[in-house]
């Protein structure tokens, strides 16, 4: 069992850089979420950390030892694909004992270490099938299998539910949490999927653009977002941010005037707010109603600020304010957000 | 059971459209091969093609020789030969143009080339190349010591045997590369990386991976390449004629040399269908086996 270390990890396909100086720690047994949109760089990382891309600068530690120049078969790493990459002309059996025959274990060993895995996973009835004949929640615990049965010190999984429907992809979801849980191996979990993610890991590496956004727990990463990029990304239905500026201990934009703590520097600034802070009906700022989506379990209230921005909030499964209503509007002082207006957007907290 | 008018009406539809399909087919299959049989029945003199009926003397007159025998042990050294070395260049071939070589567009279009030339002119070219005087090959064997005579290339045995495979193989090879290179093409390539992290080598890779996806096009390309050896006619006629004396004369030229030198046309025809036979046999052998190692 070992961490994984990424030192100013570094990698250019010709002039365009996936990753600009990557920088992280997993500890060992650790469930790490690599979370981004397309492009942003987690899959590319992930390929270097398996052997199958090499990087352009910087350092890859596995257990302490540098891997940057070792080939995929000696990192002891297995890897989740997302197409699952099972080879279409074995059998399952013979797909879970691959790693294990070429890596020259006895025929014996192997069948003990296929039949271990099949029952762990409920793929023993399946062993003498082929893949195409399998289900995609089956083909997904059968690469899974064969990521098992070598034991290695590092998972990689590769959005390794994103090809499964709806209900499947909850119930594997739930597996693969209880799978983690059993045998304690760090696992790294590449996803766009930000319930994934939020659900599953124990820590979140937040990347866009090719750099590092926010490394924290899932709570953290919900409640202290470190920038506006987190923080509109981050939940659903997503943060509300409205521009405006920071002037005499209040924010004032959008026909927004709010009180804020004290000892936040002035000038202009973006507010975030969740749509659970967000109260309809009761407060001091007004609205008018654009949008209403009973989901159910609630109901979702899209209104107009005076100052014309769109807000978002979450009202209870039975309210049904008439469109066009202008209510009044409260904003949860606990659940105020403030980033810089500026590219960054880095979070602002008050001066202590 | 009584149809109804309009499943009447599909009914006619439907032969309508299919019986362009049927006549064409027999006009240029069925008959074909109906009337060669016919043929293989009668004794005809090729010129006036006035015959005689001899049912099926000219098949027992045709198993006595030992020319035929003789043709279709011929035959079978030729297609085995020949198709091997296709086969072996060719996937050979198709696995390097696959690699990303910085000449890769350039190599795949040159690499059609003996395909596309015609057969005379490849002949042709192939002949000055082994020619004992002038020819190329003789001349870099002399100077590089390996022999002082020029060797015989197409006059002696088995040089021209081995030289016709080779020419042969030349030829045909790029069929092998343009099918195996397509199949190639869409083996995805996650399968590979899968493999590296489960510690395959390049060879095993090739042999656990890229042997079983090609499979399937393998078993098509064999069998199209050996009915297309099998009959190979222009090549082997215009490099050694069937020669020297009658040993590289594959049973294509014994059917020509039936038909036009001695103006047999029903013997001609009886060689034709014996062939048919014989090729007949290896492809329901062949397809059985190749069938029958396939699961699922």
């Amino acid at each position: 069992m070992a961490g994984v270390e990424l030192h100013r990890l570094r990698k250019e396909f010709g002039a365009f850089v996936a990753l600009e100086g990557l920088d992280l720690r997993v500890e060992e047994g650790e469930f790490v979420a690599l979370l981004g949109p397309s492009g942003c760089g987690k899959t590319t990382t992930l390929r270097m950390l398996a052997g199958l891309e090499f990087p352009t600068a910087g350092e890859i530690r596995i257990g302490g030892r540098v891997v940057n120049d070792l080939p995929p078969a000696r990192r002891d790493v297995a890897m989740v694909f997302q197409s699952y990459a099972l080879y279409p002309h074995m059998t399952v059996a013979q797909n879970i004992a691959y790693p294990l025959k070429k890596r020259g274990v006895p025929r014996a060993e192997r069948a003990a270490a296929v039949a271990r895995v099949a029952e762990l996973l409920q793929l023993t009835p399946l062993l003498d099938r082929r893949p195409r004949q399998l289900s995609g929640g089956q083909q997904q615990r059968v690469a899974l299998g064969r990521a098992l049965v070598r034991d290695p010190q590092v998972f990689l999984l590769d959005e390794p539910l994103s090809n499964l429907d709806a209900k499947l992809r909850a119930h594997m979801r739930a597996e693969l949490i209880e799978l983690h849980h059993r045998l304690g191996r760090t696992m790294i979990y590449v996803t766009h999927d930000q319930l994934e993610a939020m659900t599953m890991s124990d820590r979140i590496a937040v990347l866009s653009a090719g750099r590092l956004m926010q490394f924290d727990t899932p709570g953290a990463i919900y409640d202290r977002p470190a920038n506006r990029f987190v923080a509109g990304f981050i939940g659903t239905p997503a943060m509300n941010l409205i521009e405006g500026r920071i002037a005499a201990g209040r924010f004032t934009g959008q026909g927004l005037d709010l009180p804020l703590a004290p000892g936040l520097p002035e000038g202009p600034a973006v507010l975030g707010v969740r749509p659970e802070h967000v109260t309809i009906g009761e407060g001091a700022q007004r609205g008018r109603v654009r949008v209403v989506e009973p989901t159910g379990h609630e109901t979702i209230v899209i209104a107009e600020l005076p100052g014309g921005a769109l807000v978002t909030a979450r009202a209870p499964a039975r309210a049904r304010p008439a469109i066009g209503e202008v209510l009044p509007l409260g904003l949860d002082p606990d659940g105020l957000h403030l980033f810089a207006a500026d590219e960054e957007g880095a979070r602002i907290d008050p001066a202590r | 059971m009584a149809m109804t008018r309009i499943e009447r009406r599909y009914a006619w539809l439907g032969l309508a459209l299919i019986g362009p399909t049927v006549l064409v087919f027999c006009a240029v299959i069925v008959f074909p091969l109906v009337a060669a049989i016919y043929l293989s029945l009668f004794r005809i003199y090729t010129p006036t093609l006035e015959g005689a009926w001899v049912g099926l003397g000219n098949y027992a007159e045709l198993l006595a020789r030992g020319e035929f025998w003789q043709a279709l042990r011929t035959t079978l050294i030729w297609t085995a030969g020949t198709l091997t070395l296709q086969m072996l260049f060719g996937i050979a071939m198709a696995l390097v143009l696959h690699q990303s070589l910085w000449f890769r567009s350039l190599a795949r279009s040159l690499v059609l080339f003996p395909y596309f030339v015609s057969t005379v002119v490849a002949v042709l070219v192939w002949r000055w190349l082994f020619n004992d005087l002038y020819g190329i090959l003789n001349h870099v064997i002399m100077v590089a010591g390996v022999s002082d005579m020029p060797l015989d290339w197409l006059g002696t045995m088995p040089n021209a045997m081995v030289s016709v495979i080779l020419v042969g193989a030349w030829k045909y090879f790029p069929f092998v590369v343009i099918a195996v290179l397509a199949r190639l093409q869409t083996i995805p390539e996650a399968l590979y990386e899968a493999a590296r992290i489960d510690g395959a080598g390049p060879v095993a890779r090739f042999f656990d991976i890229t042997l079983p996806q090609l499979r399937d096009v393998l078993v098509v390309v064999v069998m199209l390449r050996a009915i297309w050896d099998f009959k190979e006619f222009d090549l082997i006629f215009l490099l050694t004629g069937g020669g020297p004396v009658t040993a590289t004369q594959t049973l294509p030229l014994v059917v020509y040399k039936e038909a036009f030198s001695m103006n047999q046309m029903g013997m001609a025809a009886a060689h034709a269908v014996a062939m048919m036979a014989v090729m007949l046999v290896f492809m329901i052998v062949y397809i059985r086996r190749t069938r029958g190692g396939q699961g699922a």
